[in-house]
């Protein structure tokens, strides 16, 4: 199969409405197809959750398919991770995923529905990159912040990188040479071959032609990911900073430790753990 | 679902909703009891950060009546205790009805077990 090269997408109008057209009402009607591609989990995320003591519950924002809900695979009940999701569709399958009910909330990566710093952890895979700007980008890691827990929440956050690999078959537009050093807000074509997609009840099924759907993404660079954690970290008065060994005077202090982040596989990721002395 | 270990964790988000906003008061709930398989680890991890007086609040509004008021010393609990927790929290599936903010009184529809905690653009902070 040969690249394809991304097309730009500039956001001319309001967000919300950007991100209603290109990507909530296309993931209503991919739901299924796109469902169906999306089944492994990647190992930094599979061990992340594998590292979570018994009895945490957490979050999954963006949950899509929910196939982060049954993990981990060897001690399936010690743990219950939340799926959230914007798309109905999507988690109607999400709802029975590894063939067990799980829970699952129809909400938005925006809003925070959770009492504050209740859950133990929370992760948000391939989903803020579907945010239309920079500050709603950060507003999201704000929310996650504030719903893990203030002394040890753990958060994992995972996005699409200008960087792909020669595995991802996408080539971003600007020069295929060039250091790319500023993230890239771009479409992103789904092909849905209707014979092979099941329809969804109010979806008409099509004649042969292949119908393609242009998802906004904006694709970050090196860098961008820890400067929104930073960001964030500022509006919710967090330090950036690994866990002092004791409190130097008598005030509460509070912040985030950058625990690691990196490149795998065409995605940035980065682990944070909240801390307070 | 939404389980009652769910429900334990939402609050209401209306903007300016900022006290008193948690639990959701059930209405019309219609349930449906599946059996979960159980993990005593999970409900000992579990147990500390429980909410107890809405649980049990909530458990009684949904007609059940095996927890005590008072939440138990974590050295008091035994496995009557575990397997009435496993119950309330896992097994109890509110799938059709609303939950109803104290506070605010803003409407949660949950329909196919499914919650909707999205707000109209008026009410987002």
């Amino acid at each position: 199969m040969s690249s394809t090269t991304l097309a730009p997408a500039p956001i001319e109008d309001d967000p919300e409405a950007h991100e209603k057209l290109h990507v909530h009402k296309i993931y209503d009607q991919i739901a299924p197809h796109f469902s169906s591609t999306r089944y492994k989990p990647w190992p930094i995320i599979a061990d992340f959750i594998a590292s979570l003591p018994p009895g945490s519950v957490g979050l999954d924002s963006g949950t899509g398919n929910g196939k982060y809900l049954p993990l981990p695979l060897d001690r399936p009940n010690s743990i219950w991770t939340i799926g959230l999701d914007r798309s109905r569709n999507l988690l109607q399958i999400a709802q029975n995923a590894g063939g067990k009910r799980r829970e699952v909330v129809w909400g938005d990566a925006l809003e925070a529905g959770w009492r504050l710093g209740v859950f133990d952890y929370a992760i948000s895979i391939a989903t803020i990159h579907h945010l239309a700007t920079p500050t709603r980008r950060r507003m999201a890691i704000e929310t996650l912040l504030r719903c893990i827990s203030p002394s040890n929440g753990r958060l994992l956050v995972y996005v699409w990188a200008v960087e792909q690999d020669h595995l991802s078959k996408r080539v971003l537009p600007s020069t295929a040479d060039g250091h790319i050093t500023k993230g890239q807000d771009i479409f992103v074509p789904w092909v849905l071959s209707q014979p092979s997609s099941k329809p969804l009840d109010h979806q008409a099924p099509e004649g042969g032609e292949p119908k393609v759907f242009n998802r906004y993404y904006h694709m970050f660079a090196s860098g961008e990911l820890e400067g929104l954690a930073r960001e964030a970290a500022a509006v919710l008065d967090l330090e950036v900073i690994s866990k002092p060994s004791s409190a130097s005077d008598r005030r509460v202090r509070q912040g985030i430790e950058i625990v690691r982040s990196g490149w795998e596989r065409s995605n940035w990721y980065m682990e944070l753990k909240r801390w307070q002395i | 679902m939404v389980r009652l270990i769910t429900h334990n964790l939402l609050a209401c988000h209306v903007k300016g909703c900022n006290s008193n906003n948690f639990p959701l008061a059930f209405d019309g709930p219609q349930i449906e009891i599946r059996e979960a398989e159980f993990n005593s680890d999970f409900l000992m991890g579990f147990f500390p950060k429980i909410e107890w007086s809405a649980l049990v609040n909530a458990s009684r509004q949904l007609g059940d009546q095996s927890l005590p008021e008072q939440q138990p010393d974590a050295e008091n609990i035994d496995d009557a205790l575990l397997k009435a927790l496993h119950h309330v929290l896992l097994e109890i599936h509110v799938e059709n009805g609303k939950m109803i903010c104290p506070n605010c009184s803003h409407i949660y529809p949950i329909s196919n077990g499914i919650p909707n905690m999205l707000l109209a653009e008026h009410e987002i902070a």
